[in-house]
């Protein structure tokens, strides 16, 4: 996925234009007239001109033929299996208030299993569903932190 | 006596407060000694649980959850060569061979009882520099405490960083996040988009959660195959007591790893990996038989352990007394301790001593148990490693979502908690450091009203911060700080120059 040098001249671009958005955002911060205090953009502004400069100077590295961008470790995540985990994540994400956490969480379990190289039916099936709902019970009964059903809601 | 002293201790030796220690120890343990599983994955976990526990509880199972993970780290070190946390590294390179050579029982025996001693020195550390120290920072003003919580910022940056601009930037993206919410002196709402959900600013646990735990889970993408097995060794495991004579080997390099431990511990961003290196190689230099380090020498293990444990106690000061974390474990802590409605800083001494001595003293059980627990229940606890990844990687990331959205009972919190763990791949691949924007999150808020109260105070007169001795001395040691870390970036490419241009 490009070398370090490349990765940083992305990094340094993507980060200026946060900069821009940011101090744009800041400039319209609501002003207050109250006598001797600094304004609510004070800050902000801090971090604006601090996050800038260091995203100039890692643009200046990334041109720089002499400065060091370090060396690009290869990635050890197969990354067919890294953005399966991610949609699969998503998914569920956009499932889950609609779902409820055991709805939702069964299946999320048994394709993490998957992804982690389960194969046994049995063992994905079994394992998905009584881990998710041992720890749905867990933490609704035991430590009494209200999970949302969802479409289970009334029934369990 | 103090009778906060007295109070504290009454309060950590509680039938409840020692049940949650020694059940911190016990998830520590296990939580340490499996590898691709750190101790701030393992609070993680645990943290939501204690959000219905008293105050006191919640801190005694994370105290030993914190120590014991330590020590567990260790024992996959030592059986597998594969650290269970990063502070173990060093310990490996003596505990295996000597594991392998057929002693497993014998290295684990000394890492658990030198891990014991460390602790214990460094819970003397914390009773008696702690509350000194507090005293100390009462005196300090806000000029004082915005060039104390600058220095910790710098600090943290230049020892979390290979590269300083990519430390920096972390740091600062740290601030950028903590700038979203209301304004901490006059209440305006800043970049909040409309969204309510915003009004309050990002939640620091759940953009912890996210930056640590979620590219932990990816990386274990890559260890599917990877399946070493503990059978070998933990066969071996037999009598686990050190012998007399370890006792008698192990004294100097525990004696040596204890002090550097316990002062890296206190110096913010230093940590476990750092102390135990340095342990060892100071272990190496003053023993009779250096040539026998890396062969399964018992004072190489005792060193790196004494030290990683020391660690433990060393960075509780800071965190208790001035509110600065220590390392990304202490930096959980303080947000622990905020979810009770309780910050860490002097005044926690002045206001809350009974808790904060309590805080100390369940720092010394969950050494007492650690030991206990290790040794006792050693044989059974090694069995963890061989529960599949494939069963605890989900229930990791089930825990992680139940964790976020328990916070404020808000499945925003979980988006955010993903968006963290996006922002957390993303910065692997850029090579960024992601200690120092979690730094930023607990510390932003505190520097932005030191520093403006100060410049209210002063009429916008900046040389207040100059002024003020306290406040001089932390600006000279945040600029002593970057200055070396500057040097220290440089100082390994001239090297590496110089060995290119040797023929």
């Amino acid at each position: 996925m490009g070398s370090m040098r490349t990765r940083n001249l992305i990094a340094a671009i993507i980060l200026l234009a946060i900069c821009a958005g940011y101090g744009y955002l800041t400039a319209n911060l609501p002003s207050r007239a109250i006598e001797n205090s600094t304004q609510p953009s004070f800050f902000p502004w801090i971090v604006t001109i601090i996050l800038s400069v260091l995203s100039l100077s890692l643009l200046v590295q990334a041109f720089l033929p002499m400065a060091d961008n370090g060396a690009t470790e290869k990635s050890k995540i197969p990354p067919r299996r890294g953005l399966i985990g991610l949609v699969i994540f998503v998914v569920y994400l956009v499932a889950l208030p609609y779902a409820g956490f055991v709805i939702a969480n069964i299946p999320l379990f048994a394709a993490l299993m998957m992804l982690y190289g389960e194969r046994r039916p049995v063992w994905i099936t079994g394992g998905s569903t009584i881990i998710s709902l041992a720890i749905f019970f867990l933490f609704r009964e035991i430590f009494q932190i209200r999970l949302p059903a969802g479409i289970l809601d009334g029934i369990i | 006596m103090n009778p906060d002293i007295i109070d504290g201790f009454y309060q950590a030796t509680q039938l409840q407060t020692i049940l949650a220690t020694s059940a911190g120890c016990f998830t520590g343990l296990v939580v340490g000694m499996i590898p691709g599983l750190t101790i701030s994955t393992g609070i993680i976990i645990v943290l939501p649980l204690t959000f219905v526990l008293p105050p006191d509880i919640s801190i005694a199972l994370l105290l030993g959850l914190y120590v014991s993970g330590m020590t567990g780290g260790s024992f996959s070190a030592i059986l597998l060569n594969i650290p269970g946390t990063p502070s173990a590294s060093a310990t490996a390179l003596d505990g295996h061979p000597l594991a392998a050579s057929g002693d497993a029982g014998r290295a684990l025996g000394i890492a658990i009882t030198a891990s014991f001693l460390g602790g214990l020195f460094s819970f003397l550390c914390l009773y008696f520099i702690a509350p000194v120290l507090a005293d100390i920072a009462l005196k300090f003003q806000s000029p004082d405490l915005f060039s104390l919580v600058f220095f910790g910022l710098t600090i943290i940056c230049s020892f979390a960083a290979k590269s300083l601009v990519k430390g920096l930037m972390s740091a600062a993206i740290g601030l950028l996040i903590v700038t979203i919410g209301q304004d901490p002196m006059v209440g305006t709402a800043r970049f909040t988009f409309g969204q309510i959900n915003l009004i309050s600013g990002i939640h620091f646990l759940t953009a912890l959660i996210g930056l640590f735990a979620i590219p932990q889970l990816v990386d274990n993408f890559a260890d599917k195959m990877k399946k070493k097995s503990a059978t070998g060794t933990t066969k071996n495991i037999t009598r686990v007591l050190p012998r007399l004579s370890d006792l008698k080997a192990i004294k100097l390099p525990v004696s040596i790893g204890a002090p550097i431990g316990s002062f890296l511990g206190i110096l913010p961003g230093a940590g476990g990996p750092i102390a135990a290196f340095i342990s060892y190689d100071y272990a190496k230099k003053f023993s009779r038989k250096p040539e026998e380090f890396g062969k399964g020498a018992p004072q190489g293990i005792a060193a790196p352990e004494a030290a990683n444990n020391a660690v433990t106690g060393g960075a509780l000061v800071p965190m208790m007394t001035l509110g600065i974390p220590g390392d990304p474990v202490t930096a959980i802590l303080i947000g622990a301790l905020l979810i009770h409605g309780l910050a860490p800083g002097p005044l926690l001494f002045i206001e809350r001593g009974d808790f904060a001595y309590g805080i100390i003293f369940s720092f010394f059980w969950a050494n007492i148990f650690n030991i206990i627990i290790a040794l006792i229940g050693l044989r059974y606890l090694v069995k963890v490693l061989s529960i599949p990844r494939t069963l605890l990687m989900p229930t990791i990331a089930i825990l992680c979502v139940i964790g976020s959205y328990a916070l404020r009972n808000n499945f925003f919190d979980v988006y955010v908690m993903f968006g963290f763990g996006l922002l957390g791949l993303i910065m692997r691949w850029l090579d960024m450091p992601v200690v120092p924007l979690l730094l930023a999150l607990v510390l932003g808020r505190q520097l932005e009203e030191h520093l403006r109260v100060s410049l209210i105070s002063s009429q916008n007169d900046v040389t207040i911060f100059f002024t003020s001795p306290f406040s001089l001395f932390f600006l000279c040691l945040a600029a002593a700080s970057v200055v070396w870390s500057f040097y220290a970036e440089k100082k390994p490419r001239n090297k590496e120059k110089q060995t290119e241009t040797k023929p």
